[in-house]
């Protein structure tokens, strides 16, 4: 398992300082596939540095498998040759003067009892194969496609069955098919082997596919964690929700809540009429919330149903064919409102058409 | 409604008039080039020839090679420059490599000043430095040599100058800057997560130095140990200063010795052919060195993020490393140059001590001979202005036909422009002698005024000037002048409305820089100056050949104050021009 404790990190520069993880704490039990997703700058890079040994964290404490590598109160630093865990670099650093074959042999030379020569062959030819190279074991490694650096890359930080594997942004230099490939084929190896995973990503995709756990993160702190499903379905803010997908946000004031903690509804009042929306229990009337739905869950109901509550007529502003959707802007009063339709749906630009925002979908975010 | 290019319907734009300027262009790259291929074609010629050229009956014949070849005295000097050129490379080496390291990957205090202070080294006049290692290092005269006799009752002096051993270390510690430079730049290019991913496999710090950063950066060293090879290789200021006197040859050394009988008249032929086998051996190495250069991004991997190499902390070694920085600069830079001053306020060399320092006298400076001082500095003044404007003007040409224009056999060109890399300076110097005295003497007589001096300092500096004119025009988008065309300006115009200013930064920094080079220059002068049209750093050479020692180190240290503005012209250009840079 990975622990780390109220990590904090700061960048001293030319242009002064830079604080990029200003305290956070990351439970990773074994064999858990955990992501740490956020825009670039985030520090999300960082604490993955950290716990490699890369960098050196100014205080906190990282504990990789029960034993603590890094304490700042208690002074203890471990360097990264004796940490023993895997990595996968976002240049992949695959080492151009040796052949496939040595650079996964490498971390095997390095380690400590030394596998004998015919172990060290077994094994490397074992790395390769569960990664998709066996056979290439003699090609120099500046041969070898993007793609298959990549695996390369896979292969020698697993081949040595570390404890822990850390992959910093490994799909962002392969084209967007080999990416979908290698999302898949990531996931798939670091669950047979069992080995517990630190993933640092900006795309959202990689994070929702791949992850047991993930965290989004924001200016150097963790602002939600949990599974890919909760975080989509229930964003805690403004950021998630927007962040991760897309969503339309119409701010409010709350007027009205009923129903019990946990599935309370709030009525909000907001520039284009009252909404019903869902809150987490604790806001109260009064409080300046953001609503937040997806395009996905707006729907287009028919002008002449009756008029029912989180409905309002717009008029449609823009169309977009995207292939397997329709991207639509409807204006509906001051605010646009972004919406996803079928192909099929026959909308034209300037029609006027009704909109259902539906409440289980509605959020009320606290601002 | 009517939109208004339906009203008014615009002429495809035309050039109006004929486009002389790619015509003048393509005139100036034949100039440029073909005044390569003279210089080096007249080695060639003469070297196959016997009896004076000009004369009516030349008799081609192979007998200065027989005699060069059957000469043991030839393969000496060959020995002796091999081992210069290796001791060189060694020190330069040994002193840059772990330099280059400390700026570039340690917490080094103070790196901007180091960067700096490495590149005006560059451009101190070694045969002023080299001067000063006389007064250091002479056996008779030498200062170290004398006070170590004296305090160990020594019978003969521990240090010898004039060897080639000596000589190479000197000239090593001299292309120290450069090397360092060169080995910088290759340790930024590493893509620092090569030597991260052998740390996370087990690697030990050193283990990842020697198993993963050397062998990644070795194709790039090697590249740049050749480049600093072939300059020792052709090198003329140090063993001409410290070795010539004493009869220790380089080849270039061997070359002015051969040209120079001190009675009879020059066997041009047997000059001739020693450069045509120097101009064999230094192609060679530039061969190499290109062949070197293009191994080098083999290993590169390009990931356009901007590389965050680990900083180590140097801790404890901090003042040694301190220490050791500079020490360089002041073994190899000041106490020669201290030691120069030093000896150009006494009437002769005396240590250091009180009695000495009543002796301190301004005769040395009194008494060079005004009038030709005053010659000199204006040649050297008119040089600095013309060369670097000629040779930019040049390689502008030159870049511009190989680069923009589809003209068959512009690679030639290109390779033409880079061949002065390859040519020992020594070798253009005797080049343009033989072309002012033997092909040019009744058509055009250069020789003897400063123009000679023009044209073969142009010529030499054109391989630099069309790598960084190649370079600058590189960096500029095609389309650029493109859309000029098509709004309707020449060639004349996009050049100077468009590719002149773009290139501006880059021309500046060339031109001030070859002006410096220029200035420092000796090699190239050294055998075809005369009285009339000698630089000043001739005169400091015609010093120390009459053996007036005194004379010497008072000229070049007038030297050297008037280069001092200069130094700082430059250093505020390069810094605008991004040129002196740490990370």
């Amino acid at each position: 398992m990975i622990g780390i404790r109220n990590l904090t990190m700061t960048y001293r520069t030319a242009h002064g300082e830079h604080q990029a993880v200003k305290g956070v704490s990351v439970d990773i039990p074994d064999g858990q596939f955990y992501t740490l997703l956020g825009p670039s700058g985030c520090g999300k890079t960082t604490i993955l540095r950290c716990v490699a040994g890369l960098e050196q964290p100014d205080g906190g404490e990282i504990i990789i498998g029960g034993r603590t590598v890094f304490s700042s109160e208690k002074g203890i630093w471990v360097p990264p040759h004796d940490r023993n865990i895997g990595m996968v670099f976002q240049s992949y650093a695959i080492w151009p003067h040796m052949t496939v074959f040595e650079n996964v042999a490498f971390p095997l030379r390095h380690k400590k009892p030394k596998p004998n020569r015919a172990e060290i062959k077994d094994r490397v030819a074992k790395a390769l194969a569960l990664v998709h190279l066996a056979g290439l074991e003699d090609r120099p490694a500046p041969y070898l496609s993007g793609g298959q650096q990549q695996r390369l890359a896979l292969a020698r930080a697993l081949v040595s069955e570390p404890r822990v594997l850390l992959l910093d942004e490994p799909l962002s230099n392969l084209d967007a098919k080999l990416r979908e490939e290698m999302r898949f084929e990531i996931r798939q190896v670091t669950e047979r082997l069992g080995v517990t995973t630190l993933f640092v990503t900006h795309e959202q995709i990689e994070a929702l596919t791949m992850s047991d756990v993930m965290a989004v993160m924001n200016d150097g702190l963790i602002i939600q964690q949990g599974a890919p499903a909760e975080i989509y379905a229930k964003p805690t803010g403004a950021f998630v929700a927007d962040f991760i997908g897309r969503s339309n946000f119409l701010a409010g004031k709350i007027t009205a809540v009923s129903g019990t903690n946990g599935s309370s509804v709030a009525s909000v009042a907001t520039p284009i009429g009252a909404l019903n929306a869902r809150t987490d229990g604790k806001s109260k009337i009064g409080d300046s919330v953001t609503i937040a739905i997806r395009p996905e869950n707006v729907v287009l109901v028919s002008p002449s149903a009756p008029a029912d509550a989180n409905e309002f007529a717009g008029t449609v502003d823009a169309v977009v064919y995207v292939g397997n959707l329709l991207d639509c802007v409807i204006a509906v009063g001051s605010e646009k409102v972004k919406l996803q339709l079928q192909p099929s749906a026959a909308v034209d630009r300037g029609a006027t058409v009704r909109l259902s925002f539906p409440l289980e979908h509605c959020l009320a975010l606290p601002q | 409604m009517a939109t208004l290019a339906a009203e008014q319907p615009v002429e495809p734009p035309r050039v109006r008039g004929f486009d002389f300027v790619p015509g003048g262009l393509l005139g100036l790259t034949i100039f440029a080039t073909g005044a390569v291929l003279v210089l080096v074609s007249i080695v060639l010629w003469l070297s196959f020839t016997e009896g004076t050229p000009g004369d009516p009956v030349l008799v081609y014949t192979l007998d200065h090679y027989r005699a060069m070849f059957g000469d043991g005295f030839t393969y000496r000097v060959l020995w002796n420059t091999v081992l210069f050129s290796a001791v060189t490379t060694t020190t330069a080496f040994a002193l840059a490599l772990p330099m280059a390291w400390l700026m570039e990957r340690t917490d080094f205090p103070g790196k901007p000043i180091v960067f700096t202070m490495m590149t005006l080294a560059l451009l101190i006049p070694s045969f002023a430095v080299s001067l000063g290692w006389v007064f250091l290092l002479h056996p008779k005269i030498g200062l170290i040599n004398q006070g170590l006799m004296h305090v160990f009752n020594l019978e003969n002096a521990p240090f010898d100058v004039s060897n080639i051993f000596s000589m190479g270390v000197i000239e090593g510690m001299n292309l120290t800057p450069l090397a360092f430079i060169m080995t910088a730049v290759v340790l930024r290019s590493m893509d620092p997560a090569l030597e991260e991913a052998a740390a996370i496999s087990g690697a030990k710090p050193w283990q990842a130095v020697l198993r993963v950063t050397l062998r990644v950066l070795m194709p790039g060293l090697l590249a740049a140990a050749i480049y600093i090879a072939t300059i020792g290789f052709a090198a003329f200021d140090v063993p001409a200063i410290l070795g010539l006197t004493r009869r220790i040859f380089t080849f270039s050394t061997y070359v002015f010795w051969v040209l120079t009988p001190s009675e009879g008249a020059p066997e041009y032929g047997n000059v001739a052919t020693l450069s045509v086998i120097m101009v064999v051996l230094a192609a060679f190495l530039s061969w190499a060195y290109r062949r070197a250069q293009r191994q080098a991004p083999k290993y590169a991997v390009v990931t356009g993020k901007a590389y965050r190499p680990r900083i180590s902390k140097l801790g404890k070694w901090r003042s040694l490393a301190i220490l050791f920085v500079v020490g360089y600069f002041i073994v190899s830079q000041l106490l020669p140059l201290i030691m120069l001053a030093w000896a150009s306020l006494l009437p002769y060399l005396q240590t250091p001590s009180l009695q000495a320092l009543e002796s301190i006298t301004t005769r040395n400076f009194v008494n060079l001979p005004k009038e030709l001082v005053w010659r000199a500095g204006t040649n050297t003044a008119i040089l600095m202005v013309l060369v670097p404007t000629i040779t930019l003007i040049l390689s502008v040409a030159v870049s511009w036909v190989v680069l923009r224009t589809k003209i068959k056999g512009r690679g030639w060109f290109d390779f033409l422009a880079f061949l002065p890399l390859a040519i020992p300076a020594i070798v253009f110097s005797v080049a343009a002698l033989l072309l002012a005295l033997f092909v040019l003497r009744r058509y055009i007589p250069i020789y003897g005024t400063i123009w000679i001096l023009v044209l073969v300092y142009s010529v030499a500096r054109l391989s630099y000037g069309t790598r960084m004119t190649n370079s600058a025009l590189i960096q500029i988008h095609p389309e650029l002048e493109e859309s000029a065309k098509v709004c309707g300006a020449s060639t004349g115009n996009i050049l100077r409305r468009i590719l002149l200013p773009l290139m501006g930064p880059s021309l500046a920094y060339a031109w001030i820089w070859i002006a410096l080079l220029t200035y420092r220059e000796l090699t190239l002068p050294v055998v075809i100056s005369t009285s009339s049209n000698l630089p000043f750093s001739y005169l400091v050479w015609g010093f120390v050949q009459a053996s007036a020692y005194g004379s010497a180190s008072a000229a070049a240290l007038l030297m050297l104050c008037l280069m001092l503005p200069f130094l700082l012209l430059y250093w505020f250009v390069a810094r605008r021009a991004g040129m002196i840079a740490p990370r």
